[in-house]
Formats: C-alpha cells, structure tokens, sequence
C-alpha cells in the first residue's frame, strides 16, 4: 500500500471519528527537574604537569592526566559543569469506536515533549518535539483482528514498531492463533524511523531508508500447556539485505496447580547464533501467600546488521537467579532474590588488564502494613560485576490521608564503584512524594528528592554534587458512558469475541 | 403484637382520610346492631358507611350539637382480599363482633380488626408475617392488582422474617418462587417483576419472573445486591474464572457481559455466554476495577517473574498497553518502571545487563545523546584516557568490549573501532570472536563486511 493509499484511508476514518459514539481519553501531562554533571575532557602540555603521589603526571591544580610519550599534550577529565533539564511532556492516548461498523475503532497514542532546561544536549526522548507513537484503525472480531496504520508488535521476539498491516486470526475453541505483519518499520525502541537524525547524535553511519518488516507468529494455548512460535525479519529496502532476522519459541508447562514451566529460546538466523535462552521452574502458593522460581538463562545482545557490532562478536552470559516472595502474615511482603552469572570465553587476550567475567546480584525488600493508613518499606540491594557496580539501602514510609491522597518519604543511600575509571560515588537520596486521586477523572503525582552525592577520587577530580529532582505528573481521564476513569483506555479498544 | 404486625395493619388501614371519628362506644345505648348503620356489610349494594343524614337524625342542633361527620369518599388503599358479603355468606356463625370487638368486651366497643383473627379462621397458627409463603394470597391482592397502594405504601411492606434466613437472598428465593405454585403468588403480593430487576441480570429467562405481572411500584422495595458468601473468600478473585466455567455456574444471574469487561481486557468465553445489559434486565452486580489482593504495593517491582511464567494470568485484564506505559519510556517518566534514584546505579545494571536496556530504549535516542550531554562520549582520537583505572585499558579492552558490547556502544560509535579494527587503513586488529559466521554475514548483508574491507572481503 503506498503512502497515498493510507493518507486517503486516514482521511476517511477521522472525520468518523468525530461521529463515534465512544471514546477514551487519557492525557498525561509529566515534567521533571534534574540536573547532571558530567566530565569534560581538557588537555595540559606535558611540561605543565607536576608528579602526584603516586609518581604519576598530575595537572597543577591535582587532576590526574594521561601522557602518551612523544606527544606533546597530555589529557585528563575534569568534573564537567552541572546541567539543568526540565523535560516536560504530554502523552494523549485515544481509542473511539461506534462508527457504524460493530468492530472498528480508531486509536492514537502520541507524545510531544520538550525540554525545557540550559543542558547543550536535549533530554532523550524529546527530540523531535511531536511523536506519533501509535496511529491505527482496527477491525475486531470474534475470530480476527485487523489493523492499519502505525502500531507496535509486542510479541517476545521483541517490541517491533511499523507503518503498516497487521491481522490475527484465533480460534478459541481450539487455542490456536496466528498472527502476520507487514510494514515499514521504526528504529528499535523508538516511534522514530531509523533514518532520523535524533538517533544519531554522533553523526555516525546511519540508514538512509526505512527498513521493511514482516514477522509472523503461531500460538497454541491450553490450560497445562502453551507454546509460540515467532518470526521476524527485516529487510534493508535500498539493498535488498537482510537487517535482521530471528526466530524464537516460547513454551509454558503447567503440570500441577500452581507450578509452571517456561522455556525459550531466541535464534539470530542472520548470523547463525543462539540468542537468549531461559528456562524457569516457578511455584505459587494457592494462598498467593508464596511464590518462588529458580531459572537459568544465557544472554546476548542483539545487533542489526547495518551496524558493526555483531561482527565484534559480542559475549554471552550464563546465569542462575531465583527469587521468592513470602507474605508470612497479611501485614508483611517479603521478596527476595538473586542471581549469579559468568560470561562465555571472550576469545580475546589482554594480559594487561585484568577483567572481571563474572558477577552477581541480590535483593531484599520488604514490606509492612502498620494499619489502614500506615506502611513501611524498606530494602537493600547490591550487584557487582563487570564494569560497574553498585550497592545500596532504601526505605521509606506511606501515610493514606483519607481514600485520595497518599503521602510518602523515602530515603536511600548508593554506592556506585566503576571497574574501569577510578570513581567510587556515594550518594544520599531523601524525598518526599504526594498522590492525589480526587477521582476518577484525574490523578495527581509529585516527588521532590534531595541527592546528595561524592564522586570519590584520590586525585581532584573528584566532587561532591548536590540536587533536587522534582517530579510531576496529572493524568486526565475523558470518556463517553460511566467510569471512563475507572476503566483503562484498553478495555474499550478490546475487540468483543471469544479469546 | 410485634411491631410488623403493627406496620400491616397502618397498612391496612393506611389512606383513610381524616375525618371526625365515629366513637361507638359512646352510642353502644343507641344502636343495636351493626347493619344499621353499615348496611352494605350485609347487603350487596349498600353503602358500607352511614352517610351525614344520618347522623342529623339526632345531631340536628337542637336534640344533639350539629357533628362534622362524613362517610369516607374513597375506599381504603388496601391490598387485602376481602369482603364482607362474602365472608358473611361463606362464615354464617361469624359475627361482626367476631373481628371488630375484643372477646367479652361491651357491646359497641369496637376495633379495626387484627390479622391474628384472620389467622386464626383460616387455620394459619402463626404470627402474621411468619404465615407459610402459601398463604399470602389467601388474604391479599397482588401487588398489580391492588392499584390503590403508592409507592410509599409498597415501600413501607414489612419483611417477613423468612426472607432474612441465611441462603434466601443467595438463591434460595428463586427455588421457592418457582412460577405457578401458590408460593410465586404469594411473592406476587408484595412484588412485581420491576423489584426482581435491580438485581436480575437473567429476568427474561426467569419464569418465575416473568409470572410477575409488570408494575412500578415494586421497586420501592429497595434492595441491595449482596456477593455470594462464594465470592467472599480470599482467593476468590483468583479462582473466580474457573468456577464460572463449571456447569453450576449461576454469573448470568447478577452479572451482565459488561461485568466481566470492567476487568477483562477481552471477551472471556464465559463473559460471551452473559448478557449484555439492555433494557428488561436488571443492571446486576456493579463491580468496580481494583487491584487484587496478590497486586501488592511493591508488585509492580517483582511482578516480573510473575508476567513471564503465567502471561496468560496477567491477559485477562491487561494489554500490551498497559505494558508499554512504563517499558516504553517517556521523556520526563520519572518513577515509571525503574525506581527511584535507577539514574544514578544504572551503570552497574548497564554493564551486567540486569535487564535488557535496548528493549525500551533505542541506544542512539537515549544512551549515546545522554552521555554527550554528560561529556562522556568519545571525541576525536581515543586514547584520552576516561579509563582511566587501568593505564593500558586501551591496549587490553577486548575481554571487556565482549562482555558489556552493548555498553560501549552508548559512549562509542563505529568510527571509533575502525581507527583501529578496520583492514582499510586502521590497525588492521581483528576483532571477530568465537562463533563469528564470515560465510553467513557475507550470504545475509555484505554491506556490512564492507564498512571494513571495503570490496575486498574475506569468503572466510
């Protein structure tokens, strides 16, 4: 379908839409105040530099600098000036039907946003200023699912983004569905195509069109047994070659009351390599009193292929986690978990410097209703590993001031300690937050957190940085009938038909 | 007398308009029987009450002061089954005083009739409202055919007490009520079908509802729909699917499709057995989303694995939508799907990879315009020194641009691995690893190899 095509469908399905005889409509209005402080990188000449303690060339005002010999500067990081962002943004998500067609609606999920603060580089996401996230007409029924236009496929090969056709066909009483897709596609993770300048702020190699996708997927579902078959390539449309394709299957086993089974199992057919793959045994207690699972998994990332990165030959890491929630009494949450992981042979030698391959991570938090109005929380975290860690304490409490309005503090303390550039940051967090339900048709939410934070160095390089963050968000619930703001925007976009 | 009794007979008797009271006791001496003065007890035709005339007979000003006295100008809005020549023709041995008078009390010291005298001719050995259910219609109308009752009437009927028995509300009504025994017209006596239709969705399937005449006055009753002690459990929200899809499922009673859709994302197989809510079915249950009980405060941060073994849990009454509003970012979406203060630990769940930060967010779109922000991006030759832990980072980096690839490409782009990784004029470093498929890379995208050898690429 050319671009013509959809413009004249478009064209025709939004002046229905002023005529539907339902809508949702939920606006999320959101700003936030931060600041940041980064490095910058600045030169001395060689002459200038001054012996620190440890023998090593210092600047002359104690800022460790690295000389190369036979050059004539020598470089160093200094702490770099803080920046102020003030991103705001407004997300309005629309779904309207009642046009005459039992089964057709209309939805549009679009965000626009700015940035309102002195930082050189916008805040990410808001740039550009207005971005159609999701733009389509859909077809229920009971058997099938028609869509046009610009929606995402969530399906577990990934989260993919498209102008284009999408339709699933289902049938209940036999659990089966299939699903195909086609269009031109958007950059991962993004609503925009991968021919924008806002994703290349280095200005480095970059399509120069939009790639084409397609995928498909089968599943069958049952109550001890479901298993999906997904596919998905895409297809760089000025060459002809392939940018991506995958395959992955998932399958669940349910064999007892509140056991199960996962597995699956991601395959990169454009470079031959096993991708993700996870296996996990989970357990819930009929009382919804416990749950636990244990897995294993291995992970490596996925690159395009009009990118180098997968030709670098990215690692994989093995992985053993589990996790296990307790309520021991109606009052009290328990949650904890844990993972250990090791990366595969690099294949790489470098006798020069030693590098972690293995990590772990593990958490606790918990938490206690003191009564109707009061709670408690707290928790600890750590991870270490490769590259960076970090370990850390929270807490905070909550105080339910009548049925609408909800008061909190929370406090925390972080240590962050970087495996390949000396900084061992410490940072205070204490805040305070306020949520504001006066009703069904608007919510407020604010946070205001003082952080304080160390970057600690033996050189002068280090700082001590303090600041506010604040946080706002009001969301707006519009709606034809009744308990419009009760009811998410996805129920009404829902088709009505067996599942 | 219990104080039902007493509201029944208000009821009775409810609507007699105020006029001047005839006090018979004090005319015991002057009349001797009853039908005198209400003839029409004993003959059909005749008015039930004397009119003014006469009493003027005496009350004329000179015998007797004048009295205000008028016969009632509308009958009583009663819903009782009665009449006198009837009763006088089918009981000849009772006698007026038989209801109207105490058991040896004076003659003419008459009282409005008590229900327990009813009771006891027509054998019933109970209070009145603990009667039988077969014996309503003995005495009353139905409510449809007694049109003289308002609706403030109706609603003052009083409860019987077998209607607060444990079960009766639940279902056990329904069994009584079975349409054409003398039960369903006893149920007929205080309502109509519009009182079974603040609760029952499934009225038009109903005979015993449908026996009901229609009448709007029997919602005056008003009644509250009660959950089940069934629904009352715990874990009930949990189970609740599949106990609607046993054969005893009785949902259709008090829920509409709609019910189901207030949570449910999708039409559940057992939500298109409902009905919709139209009109000549009852609104039924008026549920409301919440939370369920398993939905903790903190579930949002553990529900992971939760969505990841039982997905299907987790469809019923959420969308990809509801996914997307914390997994796909928002430029000022503080608190949304990391936690509080993620910003300033995310370098150790970056490096380890603690969840997959490309799912969400796009490298170039996020990452990279951050880090330039931050100064922390490569500019001009490497080797500056950021790393600065190690003093030979630079000459051993490829354990750890294996490992944490994704990483480094939040800080570095293409340009700067070729300075040393291409065969075009660069170090010439082989960076291709373990698992590397030249011939496949080749088959699948070329271009690729290019960035590197240019037109001259290895077929191996």
């Amino acid at each position: 379908m050319t671009r013509a095509r959809l413009s004249f469908l478009l064209a025709v399905l939004i002046p229905g839409a002023v005529r539907a005889q339902g809508y949702r409509l939920r606006v999320d209005l959101r700003g936030q105040a931060v600041s940041y402080r980064g490095v910058t990188l600045d030169s001395v000449p060689v002459g200038d530099t001054v012996p620190g303690v440890g023998g090593g060339p210092v600047t002359p005002d104690g800022i460790a600098a690295l000389c190369v010999q036979g050059e004539a500067y020598c470089s160093f990081y200094r702490p770099g000036a803080p920046q102020r962002s003030d991103p705001v943004s407004t997300t309005a998500d629309f779904t309207a039907w009642g046009f005459g067609l039992p089964g057709l609606s209309l939805h549009v999920l679009a965000r626009g946003g700015a940035d309102l603060g002195d930082a050189a580089v916008s805040w990410p996401g808001t740039t550009p200023a207005v971005q159609l996230l999701e733009g389509y007409a859909e077809y229920a029924q009971p058997r099938y699912v028609i869509r046009l236009g610009r929606q995402t496929q969530a399906a577990p090969i990934g989260f993919t983004g498209f102008d284009g056709a999408s339709a699933t066909a289902r049938d209940a009483r036999l659990g089966l569905d299939a699903t195909g897709y086609l269009g031109w596609g958007l950059a991962d993770a993004s609503a925009l195509p991968v021919t924008s300048a806002a994703l290349n702020p280095l200005d480095d190699f970059q399509p120069v069109e939009r790639q084409l996708v397609a995928g498909a997927a089968l599943g069958f579902r049952s109550a001890p047994f479901d298993v999906r078959w997904s596919y998905e390539r895409q297809v760089d449309r000025r060459s002809d070659y392939f940018v991506s394709e995958r395959t992955r299957v998932d399958a669940a086993l349910r064999p007892l009351a509140g056991w199960s089974l996962t597995a699956s199992g991601m395959y990169d057919l454009a470079q031959a390599l096993w991708g993700n793959v996870d296996l996990r045994l989970a357990w819930q207690a009929r009382s919804g009193r416990a749950d636990a699972a244990v897995g294993v998994s291995r992970y490596r990332p996925d690159f395009d292929l009009w990118t180098i990165w997968g030709a670098f030959s990215p690692t994989a890491y093995r992985s053993l986690d589990g996790s296990l929630d307790l309520v021991p009494w109606r009052a009290l949450t328990l949650h904890v978990t844990g993972q250990v992981y090791k990366y595969d042979p690099t294949g790489a030698s470098a006798p020069l410097v030693d590098v972690q391959s293995s990590g772990w991570r593990f958490a606790w938090d918990g938490a206690y209703t003191l009564s109707a109005r009061w709670r408690l929380d707290a928790g600890y975290h750590a991870e270490f590993g490769p590259g960076a860690s970090s370990r850390g304490f929270t807490g905070g409490a909550a105080y339910a001031l009548g049925e609408r309005v909800n008061l909190s503090a929370h406090a925390g303390t972080l240590d962050t300690p970087l495996e390949f550039r000396v900084d061992d940051a410490s940072v205070w967090m204490l805040g305070a937050a306020v949520a504001y339900r006066p009703s069904g048709r608007w919510s407020l939410d604010a946070d205001a957190t003082r952080y304080a934070e160390n970057r600690k160095r033996p050189d002068a390089a280090g700082f001590d940085w303090n600041q506010l963050r604040l946080s706002a968000r009001v969301t707006l619930y519009f709606g034809s009938g009744t308990g419009a703001g009760g009811v998410p925007a996805a129920v009404g976009a829902m088709p009505e038909g067996p599942r | 007398m219990t104080r039902a009794l007493l509201c029944a007979l208000a009821l009775c008797f409810a609507g007699a308009p105020a006029r001047a009271q005839f006090d018979h006791a004090k005319h015991a001496k002057v009349f001797p029987s009853c039908v005198g003065c209400h003839a029409g007890v004993a003959r059909a035709g005749a008015p039930l009450y004397p009119d003014s005339a006469a009493c003027a007979a005496c009350h004329d000003g000179t015998v007797e002061r004048r009295v205000p006295y008028a016969p009632p100008a509308e009958s009583l809005r009663t819903n009782l089954r009665f009449s006198h020549l009837t009763h006088a023709a089918k009981a000849p041995n009772a006698k007026c005083v038989s209801c109207h008078q105490d058991a040896d009390s004076l003659w003419m010291a008459v009282r409005p009739p008590v229900v327990s005298r009813c009771l006891d001719c027509h054998g019933i050995r109970t209070a009145h409202l603990d009667a039988p259910d077969t014996a309503c219609a003995t005495c009353h109308y139905p409510l449809a055919s007694a049109p003289r009752l308002a609706r403030a009437d109706v609603a003052r009927f009083p409860e019987p007490p077998s209607h607060r028995a444990s079960g009766f509300a639940g279902g056990g009504h329904g069994v009584l009520a079975n349409a054409g025994t003398p039960v369903a017209a006893s149920c007929a006596t205080c309502h109509s079908r519009s009182f079974c239709l603040e609760c029952h969705v499934d009225a038009p399937e109903r005979p015993q509802i449908q026996a009901l005449a229609e009448d709007p006055r029997g919602d005056a009753i008003a009644v509250t729909l009660q959950p089940p002690v069934t629904h009352a459990g715990a874990d009930f929200l949990r189970t609740h699917g599949a106990a609607s899809r046993l054969p005893s499922a009785t949902c259709a009673t008090c829920h509409t499709r709609e019910s189901c859709l207030t949570c449910h994302v999708a039409t559940p197989a057992v939500a298109v057995a409902l009905h919709s809510a139209e009109p000549g079915r009852g609104a039924g249950a008026q549920l409301s989303r919440h939370r369920p009980a398993w939905h903790t405060a903190d579930f949002q941060r553990h529900h992971a694995p939760s969505a990841e073994t039982a997905v299907q849990t987790c469809a019923a009454c959420h969308t990809r939508r509801d996914c997307l509003q914390c997994h796909r970012p928002d430029a000022a979406g503080a608190g949304a799907y990391h936690p509080a203060g993620f910003l300033s630990r995310h370098p150790a769940a970056a490096y380890s990879r603690e969840s997959s930060c490309n799912t969400c967010h796009n490298p170039g779109q996020f990452c990279v315009s951050c880090h330039k922000s931050a100064g922390l991006v490569a500019t001009g030759t490497l080797g500056s020194g950021y790393h600065d832990a190690n003093r030979f980072f630079l000459a051993g980096h490829g354990v750890a641009a294996r490992q944490s690839l994704e990483t480094c490409t939040s800080c570095h782009v293409e340009r700067d691995c070729l300075t040393c990784h291409s065969a075009l004029g660069g170090r010439r470093f082989d960076p291709h690893g373990p698992g590397f498929d030249a011939a496949r890379m080749i088959k699948k995208n070329p271009e690729v190899c290019t960035a590197c050898h240019g037109t001259s690429i290895p077929t191996q």
